[in-house]
């Protein structure tokens, strides 16, 4: 599928009307006295299954904040995250820590800008040790299940090469493996593309458009880079704590 | 090979100072235990140099040095128990050396029977030597002692109590270090020793038994049945039992232990220096582990096994060293004594150790939190 096809055109999770993330009504502010500063001013955003959201705004405008609160890694003022675990919306910010971790760990996986690769493990580990260590799966389906994704992602080559033989957009698509070999139903990008060239960029956001469109998580990316656009579904702006859905260039 | 061990081979630069620091700590403290024990081998030498089994003295003797007059009478009853297949009797006892150029030393006289084989012949002793000592007041002495302490070379005279002796050779490895061994056969130790050993007396039963375990089993029969007159110990347990009662009895072991100590402590601290940065260091990436839901204390797991590694190198780069070291010491005159037992504590010592450093990086484990991926 291309872009060029529209969207949302043959998305078999479009039917799904029910979103599968909800943030509602979401403050966070910063620091004390007169340096206290809104990064989210009520803010609300729904994702949903099978789609790739796009989460725009200059610096400083609360978009990290956002994936942050939304992701489970950051505790927002005030305001709910919805979020569908096994079919019942419970809010993520009521669960006890523990809890929260066995979320995280059961639905939630994150790329981020900078790789954070282990250096001394292969691209195989890097996967391998998620599954061992998050899920307690054992030796044997953590390497099947590792090998079966790096050869989706096209790194079959590279499963015995450690951070340091891999280029750049090599590395990225081992993190995106490692984001996505539990399987997970949401995704959250920081700026996934930012510390590569266009092309090795492209791939990363077709692979989680993929992601979407193919698996059907739902895909919250926050970026810079304008030119992801013709890529995405839906397409957040933020600016001064404050999201506005805007139109796709192609709509 | 495990996450851990692959890490630490790959940022071996990083844990290196860490290894070299449980190195250190477990050269040291082999190093300083090994000297103590090889010195205080100088205690029980008469017991480690001859062959009998069973070593029968005064009650309760707590050192071979220290052994009181026993009655030779005893000897009956020792050779009638069964599993005994000889007996012989031996006279140890401090003397006063005077040295022929004048002046007197302590000295411990050996006295014991010279036929070739027997079980109180020191093992160093040449047949013609043993031979030499059959003659009446013939003497021989280490040559470490024979012109330093007693100024004397073979074939001159000196006296012992008094009474005029000769000394007819030198023997290696019976080093002394308080009194000089002088060795002599068991009639001139009793001639020298006169009054000070009483008649129908001797200090030891040196007994010989039909195997080493029968040699256990006699020692505990003869406790058990003459334990208020005499004391029965296998030369292994004398031997052992000469050396814990001067270890203790100098209280050696304390600044012995001050040493390795210190070297624990400076260990522990680069070490644990070491492991936190090692571990600061992956912050990055553990804390994206956390942000997919690996619970914190897999990571903890990971580093104490870091730990555990870096023990565990560090103690196999110790042990050759040590014995580099203790060759060293053997050629500047020093016995170092490597045996297991001070191998293997100091294994577990520093491995310990490391642990201990691991349980301190944890703090940096601690405060990792995914959030700082975002920022």
């Amino acid at each position: 599928m291309t872009h060029d096809e529209g969207p949302m055109a043959l998305l078999p999770w479009a039917a799904t009307t029910s979103p599968s993330l909800r943030g509602v009504k979401l403050v966070r502010t910063f620091g004390d006295g007169t340096a206290r500063r809104a990064a989210l001013r009520e803010v609300s955003m729904d994702l949903f299954p099978g789609q790739i959201v796009l989460l725009m705004g200059p610096s400083g405008s609360g978009k990290s904040t956002l994936l942050a609160i939304l992701s489970g890694l950051l505790e927002p003022d005030s305001g709910q995250v919805l979020a569908d675990d096994d079919g019942v919306l419970r809010d993520v910010w009521q669960m006890t820590g523990k809890e929260r971790e066995q979320y995280r760990r059961k639905h939630t996986g994150f790329i981020f800008q900078g790789y954070n690769l282990f250096p001394a493990l292969t691209a195989r580990q890097q996967l391998e040790i998620v599954l061992k260590w998050g899920e307690g799966t054992d030796s044997a389906d953590a390497r099947r299940r590792a090998d079966a994704m790096l050869d989706k992602l096209g790194l079959a080559p590279n499963k015995h090469k450690k951070p340091a033989q891999l280029s750049g957009g090599e590395k990225q698509r081992v993190a995106i493996g490692r984001a996505l070999v539990k399987n997970p139903s949401f995704m959250f990008a920081d700026e996934p593309t930012s510390a590569l060239d266009w092309e090795n960029g492209q791939k990363v956001i077709e692979l989680l458009r993929d992601a979407a469109h193919q698996r059907g998580a739902s895909v919250l990316c926050v970026s810079h880079d304008s030119r992801i656009l013709p890529f995405v579904d839906v397409y957040y702006h933020l600016d001064d704590g404050h999201l506005e859905r805007r139109p796709l260039p192609h709509e | 090979m495990s996450y851990a061990l692959q890490t630490l081979w790959h940022e071996r630069q990083r844990y290196a100072s860490g290894v070299l620091a449980v190195t250190f700590s477990a050269v040291l403290i082999a190093l300083q235990c090994g000297l103590l024990l090889g010195l205080f081998k100088i205690t029980s030498i008469p017991v480690d140099n001859t062959t009998a089994d069973l070593w029968v003295g005064s009650q309760e003797v707590p050192s071979v040095d220290l052994g009181k007059p026993i009655p030779e009478a005893y000897l009956a009853r020792v050779a009638g128990m069964p599993g005994v297949t000889s007996v012989e009797s031996y006279i140890a006892h401090f003397a006063n050396f005077t040295k022929p150029a004048g002046g007197t030393e302590l000295c411990y006289l050996l006295g014991f029977n010279t036929d070739f084989g027997s079980a109180g012949a020191a093992t160093v002793l040449s047949r013609e030597q043993l031979d030499l000592l059959t003659m009446p007041d013939a003497v021989i002495v280490d040559e470490s002692d024979m012109t330093r302490r007693l100024g004397v070379k073979v074939g001159d005279k000196a006296k012992i109590n008094g009474k005029e002796v000769r000394v007819v050779g030198t023997v290696k490895g019976l080093k002394s270090l308080a009194a000089p061994w002088v060795l002599c056969s068991e009639h001139t130790a009793r001639h020298l020793l006169g009054f000070l050993m009483p008649a129908d007396h001797i200090t030891y039963l040196l007994v010989r038994c039909e195997s080493r375990g029968r040699a256990k089993e006699v020692a505990t029969e003869l406790q058990a049945q003459y334990g208020t007159e005499m004391g029965a110990y296998t030369s292994e347990d004398f031997s052992l039992r000469s050396r814990e009662y001067w270890l203790y009895r100098t209280k050696a072991g304390i600044a012995i232990g001050y040493a390795a100590l210190l070297g624990l402590v400076v260990g522990l601290v680069i070490t644990a220096q070491t492991l936190y940065s090692a571990t600061a260091a992956n912050a990055r990436e553990f804390a994206i582990l956390l942000a997919l839901g690996v619970p914190r204390w897999r990571i903890s797991v990971m580093v104490l096994a870091q730990s555990f590694w870096v023990g565990v190198i560090g103690i196999a780069l110790a042990f050759p060293t040590c014995h580099a070291l203790k060759y060293g010491a053997k050629q500047l005159g020093a016995d170092v004594d490597l045996r297991w037992e001070v191998l293997l504590g100091t294994a577990i010592v520093t491995i310990s150790m490391a642990l201990v450093s691991g349980v301190g990086a944890l703090r940096s484990v601690r405060q990792i939190e995914p959030m700082t991926l975002l920022r």
